[in-house]
């Protein structure tokens, strides 16, 4: 059995090798962090944490001003008790898988993640097997199975120029980090600026930067955003002035919740895409039974038991770890 | 000529997603009045607008294919190879509705895809699908048929099979106004001509049919085919100018219901449009005697004895009765009161204004000696309340308002006739149970089951106990905070339900209070709805099982005036 104790609300924390995995302050002695989401950063901005070199930079631009040791992909650190190595995790740029080697067996923390990956990140990789699995269910049932990214990609193509032929303004809610980037890279071939509102500018440029290709993006203007500009920007603003004001537009909705059609009737909006940055249900039981662990611990979830009566019919032992923190996407 | 491929299921059924994903009703319209117009004959038309507002059978048909969303779930379940209480309900909870993770599975889990073979049925096989559904009376036999129907349908089909077979709207925001609306553009017809032969045939589809072949002008009121009956609407929900305009009759409290009479054919409809003739023997027998001229007469069934018109409580041990006993119509005998005549002399009165009917249901009650309504003219605001607690001295439910002007409105509810009532009461509960919400409310918990005090009632073990149910009366802004509260109480989770501690405190406001044997509480609440949410009082402020008992018996023994003087009604 895994050693482990749960931070309330927050990450995990591993006493025997003394390891916090995206834990909220100094409550162990290696805190990891998995990728730069908020829920998964540390509340206190001071401490020292080990990170991928992406979500070091994505880490400051979001305001943490702690010491962060820059780890590479696959290139292993060795601790007093533990060797760890980081995964990439498919999410969103940056983010990594946590792989512990120690005496208690190896163990695999997922943070948030995606196969197959993301195209704007740095792919996705993981051991052969381990001992223990600890996973992340935000889509945790079978009505759960993603499109593949270019054909989501085309239809969202498809979806911003006919409004903008037909003379709209296309709006894209998306979360401003990893989703909107996902989207401009979907969008890029199109050609047309794109704009987005608020903090997600400045995580556009890291990206643009580490060599992504987002297309052509500038912060959103009043002024120009109904000048063939494509519009990037958070789900919160749809009742926003921002939104409320820009009469003649189409509105998309981008997540993973897209799934379900009552999205539709609850934000107003004019086109669904499904597309999201964790793994579905079926990638998910794949990828237990492929990692063949002694147990499966489910985090961040609205319903453990449905991944677990699965697991169990593939004769594989699993538990629910209780945490919050599902509900973005 | 239907052009190739026009007649098929799918084509219909991508329409129809297409327009749930657009919005705006002329849009919709037009998107739907385009793929009329290709289908080339009348039968087709007939399906296709059927399908789209009526369900598998024409509304008047009576015909249902009659088969539970239990049985469907389950049939859904076993197609796809998944445990039906925990996985089927985690879905369906999670979208809020069976038919779109129906949909899901089939198209996500391998079994269910391998099974089907989609083989382009056209509307009259699908069609064909749901007559042999409503025949087969087994359920084993229903689940085979459905089965084999979903074998050759996709996804799509399947969620929208699923939905038609339902009867009524395909909740995708196009409903009979706007189907109408594109009937009339489809086929170049006057839209109040189509409307007007929606409301004589009751069908959509018909009038459909009939607007195709250029014969809306054919469209004829039959005897003995109920017309959907005109609603009234909450009087605080509307800006009412003229007060004048209207006259006031009292609102009884008693079961809707229209009449058709010839001879000694007579048969009662109920307000969803059933047949209820066997279960009034009594109301059946009066006008059989009476040997009417065809008449459609619009009223209100209520159980009258000593002259006066008893609670509702007694009329409701008669509802749903098939066959009464001779006992049962002798201790609680009801009356009907008429109060709007649609067909007389074999001329249908619906586009008579209201005093024009009146004038006729007048001569003709008093010529036959049938009870009807009185009506007041309206002065004033002040004698509006004053006429309103006359009504309710009579145990009536208030007063209903009707424009003098307007004509029979079937089967809407607008500002022509207006409901002025007084709730039943309140009561200040706890929550106990928290229930997914389905439809737009999908993936949020929005039902809930609310509870009142035993906890010092020797008849009971427990703390609290359910007493009704309710599902409105919050704003968005409530919901999410009591979606929130409610997380730091949950006990336990049954499927689509939480069982919560007792924490959150509700006023439930409610029309009534009836005697209900199944029910732990021994009551039920009709149209209980939250008034107020009491973040300010604690569980043990809620009020008990006996509060509730001397309301009921409040109301029950409440001294009812008799008819002798103002009478509510006249021809007694």
């Amino acid at each position: 059995m895994l050693n482990y104790t749960l931070e309330r609300n927050h990450g995990i924390i591993l006493p025997n090798q003394n390891i916090g995995l995206d834990v909220s302050g100094d409550v162990a002695r290696h805190v990891f962090v998995s990728h730069a989401h908020a829920d998964h950063l540390p509340r206190d901005r001071y401490i020292h944490v080990y990170a991928t070199q992406a979500t070091a930079r994505l880490m400051r631009a979001r305001g943490f001003k702690g010491d962060v040791t820059e780890l590479d992909f696959e290139s292993p650190l060795e601790l007093e008790n533990a060797r760890v190595t980081l995964y990439p995790a498919g999410h969103i740029l940056g983010s990594a898988m946590v792989g512990i080697e120690s005496d208690e067996g190896h163990t695999l923390y997922t943070g948030d993640y995606k196969t197959p990956p993301s195209p704007v990140t740095e792919g996705f990789s993981r051991p052969e097997s381990v001992d223990y699995f600890i996973t992340e269910a935000t889509f945790p049932l079978p009505i759960y199975k993603w499109q593949p990214h270019e054909e989501l990609f085309a239809e969202m193509r498809e979806f911003a120029f006919k409004a903008l032929k037909e003379g709209f303004t296309p709006v894209f809610l998306c979360y401003n980090l990893g989703k909107a980037q996902e989207v401009m890279h979907g969008l890029a071939p199109l050609g047309f600026t794109q704009q987005i509102h608020g903090a997600g500018y400045e995580l556009c440029k890291i990206y643009d930067e580490l060599g992504y290709d987002i297309g052509k993006f500038e912060p959103y203007s009043r002024d120009t955003v109904s000048d063939n500009r494509i519009l990037i920007t958070p789900s919160s603003s749809l009742d926003q002035p921002m939104l409320r004001n820009l009469k003649r537009k189409r509105v998309a909705y981008v997540s993973g919740w897209a799934t379900h059609e009552s999205r539709r009737t609850q934000l107003t909006i004019d086109k669904l895409f499904p597309l999201s940055d964790h793994i579905d249900f079926f990638e998910l039981l794949d990828l237990c039974e492929a990692l063949n662990p002694k147990m499966v611990y489910i985090t961040h979830t609205p319903n453990p038991r449905v991944v677990s009566h699965y697991l169990s019919e593939k004769g594989i032992a699993s538990r629910p770890l209780n945490m919050e923190g599902f509900d973005d996407d | 000529m239907t052009k190739p491929g026009q007649d098929s299921f799918l084509l219909f059924c991508k329409i129809v997603q297409v327009i749930s994903e657009s919005r705006g009703t002329v849009r919709k319209t037009d998107i739907f009045a385009d793929y009329l117009s290709g289908l080339g004959n009348t039968s087709d038309i007939d399906r296709a607008v059927r399908f789209a507002g009526e369900g598998a059978f024409s509304s008047v048909s009576g015909k249902r294919a009659s088969i539970g969303s239990r049985t469907v779930a389950l049939c859904a379940a076993e197609f796809c190879n998944i445990d039906y209480d925990i996985v089927f309900k985690a879905c369906r909870t999670a979208t809020g509705s069976a038919s779109e993770t129906i949909e899901k599975l089939m198209d996500n889990i391998p079994e269910a895809r391998e099974k089907r073979t989609p083989s382009a049925l056209s509307l009259a096989q699908v069609e064909e699908l749901f007559i042999q559904l409503e025949k087969e009376r087994k359920r084993d036999a229903k689940q085979a048929l459905l089965v084999r129907a979903w074998e050759q349908m996709t996804s799509t089909e399947i969620k929208y099979f699923i939905r038609v077979m339902g009867q009524g709207s395909l909740r995708i925001g196009f409903e009979a106004k706007s189907i109408i609306n594109a009937v009339s553009k489809a086929f170049s017809s006057d839209t109040e001509a189509v409307r007007y032969a929606h409301m004589i045939t009751g069908s959509l589809g018909e009038a459909a049919v009939l607007s195709f072949e250029n014969r809306l002008h054919t469209a004829t009121f039959k005897l003995f085919q109920p017309v959907a009956f005109m609603l009234a609407s909450p009087i605080e929900s509307r800006s009412v100018d003229h007060i004048t305009d209207y006259i006031a009759e009292e609102k009884f409290d008693g079961m809707r219901c229209q009449i058709h009479a010839q001879g000694d054919t007579v048969m009662l409809y109920s307000r969803d449009l059933n047949e209820i003739t066997n279960s009034f023997p009594e109301v059946v027998a009066f006008f059989k005697q009476k040997s009417l001229p065809g008449v459609v007469l619009d009223g209100e069934l209520c159980v009258f004895t000593d002259n006066t018109i008893q609670p509702f409580q007694l009329l409701q041990k008669r509802m749903g009765v098939k066959k009464p006993s001779p006992k049962m119509t002798g201790e609680y005998p009801v009356v009907f009161i008429a109060y709007d005549i649609l067909y007389n002399d074999d001329e249908p009165l619906f586009e008579k204004s209201l005093i024009n009917r009146r004038e006729i249901l007048k001569s003709f009650c008093d010529t036959f000696g049938i009870m009807r309504s009185r009506q007041f003219e309206v002065k004033s605001r002040e004698q509006v309340e004053d006429m309103f607690d006359r009504a309710l001295a009579h145990g009536n439910e208030g007063l209903m308002l009707k424009h003098k002007q307007s004509t029979y409105e079937y089967g809407q509810r607008r500002k022509s006739w207006l409901k002025v009532k007084k709730p039943g009461g309140s009561i200040d509960t706890v929550i106990m149970y928290a229930h997914a919400g389905s439809g737009k409310r999908g993936g949020t918990y929005s039902d809930f089951t609310l509870g009142v005090s035993v906890s010092e009632d020797d008849r009971y073990e427990e703390e609290f106990i359910p007493i009704g149910k309710a599902y409105g009366g919050y704003t968005d802004v409530e919901l999410k905070r009591l979606n929130k509260e409610m997380k730091k109480l949950i006990v336990d989770r049954f499927g689509p339900t939480y069982s919560l501690k007792p924490g959150i405190v509700v006023e439930l406001e409610f029309d009534d209070i009836q005697v209900n044997k199944r029910t732990k509480a021994g009551y039920t609440l009709r149209f209980p709805r939250f008034k107020a949410i009491r973040w300010d009082l604690a569980p043990s402020d809620a009020d008990t099982l006996m509060d509730v008992e001397q309301l009921y018996n409040k109301k029950l023994h409440d001294d009812r005036k008799p008819q002798s003087e103002h009478q509510s009604f006249i021809g007694i």
